[in-house]
């Protein structure tokens, strides 16, 4: 359905493109995690998609036209849903979904229902005559979500919809994000909780640097990763971890458990038998293919980014 | 999920601006910035300027004065006689000594003590010119000490001017050259303000009169500071990222805020208005007047409406340059009274050096300044008030333009 081709961006009063060459295609019905470090070029790509930014180079087809040509006919088919709570708080729930509403243009009658599906949709029922700064953190997310929907939209662009957030209201949403999927509608999902983006999305596409690093099925994604190792013993072995950090920097120890992001194959007998040597009881041990955040943190190295 | 929704404006700018007048009317804080304060403010002013106007019949402030006679002669009796108080002048009792009337200068409880020193009748008799002392308070502001002097100048010519008649009358044996000295008093002066077509006489207007309505303006400038806070506001939210994902354009996001913020600049004028003419005055202040003809109404309300245009254009251009209420409340805040300073809604114009004096054309506060005055003290009409109108109108269309100027720039 969308078709990224080549896109490059740069902003102004800086010398290296926020987005280089990025090349990506999302199927209609599919959800699509994108992942990347804080400033890989997610949020301009977000922003070239929801049209608040205009291509510099290359381009964004949706159905085969170009994006701006295709919102011209569809203007309310892309909606972003962004991280902040982007609404009012001295507004109730229900006008502000109106007020959204409204502002796209929606007659009064199609406005009417479409609220009503969003809040249904939300699970809004209850708290659509509160005012908004009345609610909780999971509430406003929920709101945030469903003045997304306003305007009936056939693709969301979810840029981080879970931050700060129960267990409770984050499933709620992860569940309402793979309904709306179900019924024919296109995701962009963009997070930084590796579990939900392997819970949710069929798809995922890593970048850094402005430069799309993986793409794909995310069974296919994790297959491309190396091996990675996750050991749980019995004991902290201090003088053990500090010649094994020599050997494998970009091993992690936290207490008892230790991680080797990319472990060789061949390395693996040799490092039980030092344990076994030094009397250590392995209690649990993962080998093999890794895990979505291992094979992001393969990817993007270790080095912090702010 | 339904289709696709034809964009139509004037819905979405309907929308627009429900939702700002909804979110106003339940900002308590932004109330009370936009009407109790200035409220206030106009009741203070109106209150302190109560006594200050000198020609209208109202309340008048007092200014105390005393005379030291340190000569006691018939001479210098005559001269303390001659400074009679009047206007806002009220004379004391005459302290014992020139020790007691510092002190009373210096404790605030007279602003003048006129010290007549020892040997002036003698250098009157002497045809000498006399010496005088004039001890003063520093505050007394410059124009009421340099009329007092000329008061107390004006006295001493005329005792002068007395007791050479009655020498002339005594040497020379000529009956009734005394009298002349009545003749030589002020004249009895009417004040006639004019105004209106034909340069007719026109009431004379109180001080609150001449000063309510810069006060006005410089509070409704200050519509900047509800308008920074919601726009800040919604750019940190991410409601104005949103919005024009929602393909709002920012012209229409902006004309949904420029009406309801006229309408509430407007409501705040009115609420203004009415405090002068009816609050101040039960508060023991002088009332503001209005002009009594519609067609003088109407030009009053174009200038307010000019005006309104003219502060919501500017505030929402400040309020689009800043990143943070506090840039905002620095740069609007300054702005109004540097704009306020310049354009003579602190100090006068015609007080100002003369170097000083154009360079106040370029203040909207000096046109609406203009334009007010126009109706409220000249009397004027809708043709008087035209130039200042549409300079304002002018001055809030300009500022909206560059602001989406400065938005599209800021987006490439």
């Amino acid at each position: 359905m969308i078709r990224i081709d080549s896109l490059h961006y740069r902003y102004r009063a800086t010398s290296q493109p926020a987005l280089d060459g990025v090349s990506l295609d999302i199927g209609r019905g599919g959800i699509l995690g994108l992942l990347g470090p804080n400033g890989a070029g997610k949020t301009t790509l977000i922003s070239l998609l929801a049209g608040l930014l205009a291509p510099q180079e290359g381009g964004i087809a949706v159905d085969g036209e170009p994006l701006e040509a295709w919102r011209a006919a569809h203007p309310t088919a892309i909606a972003l849903v962004p991280q902040d709570y982007a609404f009012y708080p001295m507004l109730t729930v229900a006008e502000n979904l109106d007020f959204f509403a409204g502002a796209q243009g929606i007659p009064r009658r199609q406005r009417r229902d479409n609220c009503a599906a969003a809040i249904a949709f939300a699970c809004l029922e209850a708290v659509a005559g509160q005012r908004v700064g009345e609610l909780s953190g999971g509430l406003r997310r929920r709101l945030n979500l469903a003045i997304g929907l306003t305007g009936a939209p056939e693709v969301l662009l979810l840029d981080e919809p879970t931050v700060g957030i129960d267990p409770q209201s984050r499933h709620f949403l992860l569940n309402a994000v793979e309904r709306f999927a179900a019924a024919g509608g296109t995701v962009l999902y963009t997070s930084h909780y590796m579990e939900e983006v392997e819970a949710v999305c069929a798809d995922v596409a890593i970048i850094d640097h402005g430069k799309v690093l993986t793409a794909g099925p995310l069974v296919e994604v994790k297959r491309g990763g190396a091996p990675a190792l996750n050991l749980e013993i019995a004991r902290p072995l201090p003088d053990l971890a500090a010649d094994w950090q020599a050997r494998f920097p970009e091993m992690t120890a936290v207490g008892n458990t230790v991680d080797f992001p990319e472990f060789p194959a061949d390395a693996l007998a040799p490092l039980l038998a030092e344990l076994a040597a030094a009397g250590v009881a392995v209690e649990r041990m993962r080998y093999g293919a890794p895990n979505l955040e291992e094979v992001f943190m393969q990817l993007t190295h270790h080095a912090l980014r702010d | 999920m339904p289709g696709n929704p034809p964009l139509r404006a004037l819905p979405r700018l309907a929308a627009l601006w429900k939702k700002e007048l909804l979110a106003f009317a339940r900002d308590r804080h932004g109330l009370a910035a936009l009407f109790i304060m200035p409220l206030v403010f106009i009741l203070v002013m109106s209150l302190a300027l109560a006594g200050t106007g000198d020609f209208s019949g109202g309340r008048h402030a007092t200014i105390a004065y005393a005379v030291l006679d340190l000569d006691e002669t018939p001479l210098s009796r005559a001269f303390g006689a001659q400074l009679s108080p009047g206007g806002l002048l009220v004379k004391r009792a005459a302290p014992p000594d020139e020790t007691d009337a510092r002190r009373q200068v210096e404790a605030g409880k007279i602003a003048f003590a006129v010290v007549i020193p020892q040997g002036f009748a003698r250098e009157i008799g002497a045809n000498r010119t006399p010496s005088l002392r004039l001890l003063l308070d520093p505050a007394v502001p410059g124009a009421l000490r340099d009329g007092f002097r000329q008061r107390v100048e004006a006295a001493a010519m005329q005792v002068g001017f007395a007791y050479l008649l009655e020498r002339l009358e005594t040497d020379m044996m000529i009956p009734g050259l005394p009298q002349i000295a009545g003749n030589a008093a002020p004249p009895n002066m009417t004040l006639e303000a004019v105004g209106g077509d034909n340069g007719k006489t026109i009431a004379l207007p109180s001080a609150v009169q001449q000063s309510v309505p810069a006060w006005l303006i410089f509070s409704m400038f200050f519509v900047v500071v509800p308008i920074s806070a919601v726009f800040i506001g919604e750019r940190q939210h991410g409601t104005l990222q949103r919005l024009a994902a929602q393909r709002v354009p920012f012209s229409l996001v902006l004309a949904g805020k420029f009406l309801p913020f006229v309408l509430v600049n407007q409501a705040q004028a009115v609420v203004m208005v009415m405090a002068g003419c009816w609050l101040v005055p039960l508060c023991g202040g002088e009332a503001l007047v209005l002009p009594h003809n519609a067609a003088a109404l109407a030009a009053l309300w174009l200038v307010s409406l000019a005006v309104s245009v003219a502060a919501v254009g500017w505030a929402l251009f400040i309020a689009s340059l800043a990143r943070s209420s506090e840039q905002a409340t620095v740069l609007g805040g300054v702005g109004n009274i540097l704009m306020g300073a310049a354009g003579g809604i602190m100090v006068p114009r015609f007080v100002m050096p003369a170097a000083m004096q154009p360079w106040t054309r370029l203040s909207p506060m000096d046109w609406a300044l203009d334009g007010f005055h126009r109706v409220m003290l000249r009397h004027g009409g809708i043709a008087d008030v035209l130039p200042a109108v549409l300079a304002l109108a002018g001055f809030g269309l300009a500022a909206l333009v560059v602001t989406v100027c400065l938005h599209h720039r800021a987006r490439t």
